[in-house]
């Protein structure tokens, strides 16, 4: 990282680590080219390298060696599955036999319809065209792996068109990780390294093709750091070849907190994200240094339905999404209003809530609702996020109003109008399409017991990444083609979802395209 | 109940402060590290491996005789006295009901490495708390 493209702020910060510190920014300065064979010895030899133990890794791990591939698998962490192991398990399907099951229409145009309007219209379609087509295979390999995904009708997220949402069996991508990093294990010619992070592409002799990696193994990444990816020098170099490639899963930034608020100023070093603590843009900007071509990095999607009142993801996201925000309202705490669409896309949602806490940073819009709103499948975590605290209840909304301080007048009038304009039909300020499914009754049930999350918006996805084409291939911004050697998928790619994701399509992203990259390569 | 609960306590940690008498003479040969009240303070251990007199060189076997270059010792080393991964979710598997056991949760199941959460001459951290901070002290105490 060069001095001059930080702020004076955190070349300060870094610099504050000491003379050490300093040493190693020049460090890793002397090392500004990627190595080439002739640099380098190589300690072993696989054909596909695949960096990352996400769901895009797995996907493209298990798709090559069961080709026949022999796999070399590379995770920094000393846990498997970065952000997809704790991530809500929601895989968002168009036109899937799930949908036919259970009688829902959908179509794939629809769907796209849907990413461009939360993406602003600048998602590369081609990609999301390629989702429409291989969604369902991504879904069929995960169940040959494993997965169990549970058999109720789809789930309806926030700026879907139709409910098109599957949800694994233990709502968590878990679900999906744990079984396929079993079925990864078994298959032979298959190997997973964690506590191995990947340093330097090496790249052949005239510099356009990538031949393999460096890497450190006993690598252990360190939190306290304020750039693990700079400052981190534990661990003992090896230098491994993949002969057919190296694909690159290696996830989004939303962590790293140097880099993102670079793209984002308002991304402070010490916010919250719904994020693992290894989500950093390392080997993002390796991929950068070889000349793969960059797309839409500065839009880091946040999550509009966590919670202030908890670490990280949490559990007021399951609780909001497939709960409060269907059926019930998110108001204001200073004058009892709604002030969007509670089923909105995630930008429009968290732009929303900004509006109102840049105004007042410590006034927490709160998310009301009542039993009706939470779906079948949430009812277990009704208790967890009332025990911990994230979830209030509340009798009346008297005391409710009393709690959070919300005018209690005005706060009645604004579920009075909700809850007519549900029951009759009419569409309401804001156009939720979720409450044509309460017409004849009451959106929010006045006999309660209400039920209240305070909001916060957190990061959570970064949109942008390396730019492919439809074979995961990453495409090089010196000659305009796919880099020998190199391909990508899942969050560390760019394009597909535009300035926002939709909710639960990044799983469906990472699935779809870590199994056409083990496809292709 | 509670009774013969100490007194088999008792007897295990008897069993093992003579195994580990036992050991330190077998181990005569290795490395002589005279264990100073600064040591024990620079690398403090748990009360529960305290209680049991070890020495540095029961777990840091065949490092050499410098405090300072010592390795972490790996789930292996653990292991050679936890026994294996599974048998410890086993132990809590009472906690399996409401999806809290930590060595065996829903995420990862009994694959973590033992030095994700704890540590021996320094406060273990709950890696729970990374996304459950509200729940965890309502799942279990602090980590030893």
């Amino acid at each position: 990282m060069n001095k001059e493209s930080m702020s004076r702020r955190d070349a300060l910060k870094l610099g504050a680590l000491g003379t050490a510190g300093l040493a190693m920014l020049s460090a890793s300065n002397a090392m500004a080219a990627a190595p080439t064979e002739k640099d380098v010895k190589f300690d072993e030899e696989y054909d596909v390298i695949v960096i990352g133990t996400g769901f895009a890794g797995l996907a493209a791990a298990a798709k090559a060696a069961e080709r026949g591939y022999k796999v070399l698998i590379l995770e920094k962490m000393g846990r498997i599955g970065g952000n997809s192991v704790i991530n809500g398990g929601g895989m968002a399907i168009p036109n899937s036999s799930w949908q036919k099951k259970y009688g829902i229409e959908d179509s794939g145009e629809q769907f796209i319809k849907d990413c461009l309007k939360a993406g602003l219209g600048i998602n590369h379609v081609e990609l999301l065209e390629t989702i429409v087509k291989r969604s369902q295979d991504a879904l069929d390999f995960s169940i040959k792996c494993g997965a169990k995904w549970q058999d109720v009708k789809p789930a309806w997220f926030g700026g879907h068109s139709a409910p098109r949402t599957l949800v694994t069996d233990n709502m968590s991508g878990s679900g999906v990780i744990k079984p396929m990093h079993e079925f990864v294990e078994k298959l032979p010619g298959c190997k997973i390294m964690t506590r191995t992070k990947m340093d330097d592409f090496v790249m052949s002799n005239d510099g356009l093709s990538v031949l393999g990696v460096t890497a450190r193994i006993n690598y252990r990444f360190d939190v306290k750091l304020l750039s693990d990816d700079v400052e981190n020098k534990t661990g003992e170099k090896k230098v491994y070849r993949a002969k057919k490639g190296v694909i690159l899963a290696s996830g989004g930034f939303s962590m790293d907190k140097i880099f993102r608020k670079i793209q984002d100023p308002r991304l402070v070093e010490d916010m919250d994200a719904t994020n693992h603590d290894g989500a950093t843009a390392g080997a993002l900007l390796k991929a950068f240094q070889i000349g793969a071509l960059p797309v839409h990095i500065d839009w880091i999607q946040q999550g509009p339905w966590a919670s202030p009142d908890e670490r990280g993801f949490g559990v007021a996201p399951l609780l909001t999404q497939q709960g409060l925000f269907k059926f019930g309202v998110a108001v204001d705490v200073r004058n009892g209003k709604r002030f969007m669409n509670e089923m909105a896309d995630r930008k429009t949602r968290a732009d929303a809530e900004y509006v109102i806490l840049r105004e007042a940073p410590k006034a927490y819009p709160v998310a009301i609702g009542t039993y009706n709103t939470f779906d079948t499948q949430i009812y277990p975590q009704i208790e967890k996020g009332l025990q911990g605290g994230v979830m209030k209840k509340f009798d009346t909304l008297d005391a409710l109003a009393a709690n959070y301080k919300i005018p209690l007048d005005a706060l009645k009038e604004t579920i009075k109008k909700y809850n007519e304009d549900a029951k009759n039909g009419v569409e309401d300020q804001f156009k939720k399409q979720t409450l044509k499914d309460v017409k004849g009754k009451e959106a929010i049930e006045m006999k309660g017991p209400f039920y209240a999350i305070r909001l916060v918006p957190k990061p959570h996805h970064t949109m942008g990444g390396l730019h492919i084409n439809t074979k995961a291939q990453v495409i090089s911004a010196n000659t305009g083609k796919p880099i020998p050697g190199l391909f990508a998928a899942g969050e560390v790619t760019g394009g597909t979802h535009g300035a926002s994701r939709l909710g639960t399509v990044a799983v469906t992203d990472c699935l779809t395209f870590g199994m056409i990259a083990g496809e292709t390569i | 109940m509670r009774s013969k609960k100490t007194l088999l306590a008792l007897g295990f940690f008897l069993i093992l402060g003579v195994m580990s008498l036992v050991g330190s003479e077998v181990n005569a040969s290795s490395p002589q590290l005279k264990i100073t009240p600064e040591l024990k303070e620079k690398f403090t251990l748990k009360p529960h491996h305290e209680k049991l007199s070890f020495k540095c060189v029961d777990c840091h076997e065949g490092q050499g005789d410098d405090p300072e270059n010592f390795k972490a010792i790996d789930d292996k080393g653990c292991l050679s006295c936890h026994k294996t991964k599974q048998y410890l979710a086993d132990r809590l598997k009472f906690m399996d009901n409401l999806h809290t056991n930590p060595h065996n949760s829903i995420h990862d199941g009994p694959k973590l490495y033992c030095d994700e959460c704890h540590f021996e001459h320094k406060k273990s951290d709950n890696m729970c708390l990374s996304c459950h901070s509200n729940d965890v002290k309502l799942w279990m105490r602090p980590t030893p």
